[in-house]
């Protein structure tokens, strides 16, 4: 820039010194030959300094030429200077946004640090974390592992139980089978049981029936024939009449052996000593003459079907009445005592006995020791006996001598649970 | 007055005879009146088949009923009479073979009066039928004509 001032300056030179020029000439006008002599000179000075104006104008227009041509390279220098200033200046801006970037960029580096530090902190207490974590997952594993054990324990458990499971259904199955074959032999059994009850029914009446018309008919011949029939006749219609009520009795005693063993077992604590006592007194109401001595304990409180043992004690009771009836005066015995360490329940009399050898068929349905003549019965009595001791779950056995008296011990459960018998 | 009917319902002949052998017997001489089955006793109750008209004012003292008959058993013949406005208070007394526990349970739940078992020794049956005889038509009050 400075350099094109001084430029300008030397340009201006020039026209100073023409305006003196003619400041001098207007000064030298009286003389007229000095004049001309003056003004030729003035003239030849001119025309010298036309040329020099001519000259110094081509100089100058050479100047101006180079000036243009300056003033070119100096619009040229210009535009660059320009452009350099223009970069200069875009320098400066990109600068002062780098700085600004720079600026922010170490106030983020700032931040960052302490977001740093805060993410230290964090990854200490991450860290931290992680190191309970880990002891946390040991402590896990042992329990997983634990549990494991357990898992196996439980597998090995599961396949015992699946093995006694497999039995168990094995069992049941078995189980299942026997039932049904169970429920086909019960089947059969209440078959059976019907079919005997309609046999008992019908023995009951239609057997019954005709033996009261023999009966009845030879009363009636006896009766109203009476002046017809000699003695013998007369004996012979008594031995069909005692003939007709024997059977009467055998098929009662029939039915009664029969229905004690389908008669439906009802047990309860019952007194099995007043139980006898009754039936004591019943048997001398029978024959009040009769001098017998019952000895009946006190408290024999029993788990029995009432019903079916008074049935049991009247035979028992009733056998020993019989048998000591040849006797002038009898004790009868009735109590519990302790065989072999469990207790026994007995009826004893001092009357008639048995010969032992024959005491197996004591038990047998029909089965008789004596002659009816001696001692009547339907030799049913003990075998009715026997099968309620059975349906009660005990046992009956007897114990005699001819002529030595008889002792009949039988046995009950002692709860009477679990125990019981069909038939 | 009307004398004191016993309508016998027995199919037995043989216990037939012997029973009224047994009444006369014993004195007993009221009129029997003989069913031979269980319908033959429902006609002679309610006037129908061979008694249609009979005069239903007049009904027996007593009815023995034995429990085994042909057509209508002595059970079905209890229910139908006890189920009749005419016949429900009429004194029904079991005469009978069986002494089995479900007639007798049966019986006395049909609203059987009495239930008397008969023995198979004549000398006992004869006096079975004295004391029912005593009983039913002298010692027994009956229930009023009209409703019985």
């Amino acid at each position: 820039m400075s350099t094109s001032k001084s430029v300008l300056s030397e340009n201006e030179t020039p026209k100073d010194a023409g305006r003196l020029g003619l400041v001098r000439a207007s000064g030298l006008a009286p003389d007229r030959s000095a004049a001309e002599i003056s003004q030729r000179a003035l003239l030849n000075i001119l025309e010298d300094f036309a040329a020099e104006k001519r000259s110094l104008e081509g100089g100058q227009r050479a100047m101006l030429n180079i000036l243009g041509d300056f003033d070119l390279e100096r619009t040229r220098m210009e535009g660059a200077q320009r452009a350099v200033l223009n970069i200069l200046e875009d320098s400066v801006a990109e600068k002062t946004q780098s700085e600004a970037a720079q600026r922010s960029m170490l106030n983020i580096l700032d931040d960052f640090a302490s977001e740093k530090t805060q993410l230290e902190a964090a990854q200490g207490a991450m860290v931290n974390i992680l190191a309970d974590f880990s002891e946390e997952k040991g402590r896990l594993e042992e329990t997983q592992r634990a549990v494991l054990n357990i898992l196996d324990d439980f597998e090995t458990e599961k396949n015992k139980v699946e093995l006694v499971n497999e039995q168990l259904e094995k069992e049941i199955e078995e189980r299942k089978c026997v039932e049904a074959r169970m429920h086909g032999v019960n089947a059969e059994l209440l078959a059976a049981n019907k079919e005997l009850e309609a046999f008992s029914y019908s023995v009951s009446h239609d057997l019954r029936a005709p033996l009261r018309g023999i009966d009845g008919f030879s009363l009636a011949l006896l009766e109203d024939y009476a002046d017809k029939l000699d003695a013998d006749g007369k004996d012979y219609l008594h031995r069909v009449r005692a003939g007709t009520q024997r059977m009467g009795m055998l098929i009662d005693d029939m039915l009664n052996l029969a229905r004690v063993a389908r008669t439906e077992i009802r047990l309860e604590m019952s007194d099995l000593g007043a139980l006898a006592r009754s039936v004591a007194s019943e048997l001398q109401k029978t024959q009040p003459d009769r001098c017998v001595e019952f000895q009946i304990q006190e408290s024999l409180e029993a788990y029995v079907d009432c019903h079916l043992m008074r049935i049991a004690l009247e035979n028992l009771l009733g056998n020993a009445w019989k048998f000591t009836s040849k006797r002038k005066s009898s004790c009868i015995g009735f109590g519990r005592t302790s065989l072999g360490g469990r207790p026994a329940y007995y009826v004893r009399d001092d009357g008639a006995g048995f010969d032992p050898a024959y005491a197996s068929r004591l038990f047998g349905a029909f089965q008789r020791l004596h002659e009816k003549s001696d001692f009547p019965g339907t030799g049913v009595g003990l075998a009715t006996v026997q099968r309620i001791i059975h349906r009660h779950g005990g046992r009956i056995w007897a114990e005699s001598a001819l002529e030595k008296g008889a002792t009949f011990y039988f046995t009950l459960p002692e709860t009477g649970q679990g125990g019981l018998r069909d038939a | 007055m009307h004398e004191k009917i016993i309508l016998l319902v027995e199919d037995n002949s043989d216990d037939e005879m012997l029973t009224l052998r047994a009444l006369k017997k014993n004195n007993i001489s009221n009129e029997v009146v003989v069913a031979r089955n269980g319908a033959e006793a429902l006609d002679y109750l309610f006037g129908t088949g061979a008694y249609a008209g009979r005069n239903l004012s007049f009904m027996p003292q007593v009815v023995l009923l034995d429990l085994n008959l042909p057509k209508l058993d002595g059970l079905e013949v209890l229910r139908r009479v006890r189920a009749d406005e005419r016949t429900k208070l009429l004194p029904m007394v079991i005469l009978t073979s069986s002494n089995e526990e479900v007639d007798r349970i049966n019986g006395y739940g049909l609203g059987a009066n009495s239930y008397v078992r008969k023995p198979v020794d004549y000398n006992q049956f004869s006096e079975a039928v004295l004391q029912l005889g005593l009983y039913w038509l002298v010692l027994n009050e009956s229930p009023p004509a009209s409703r019985a």
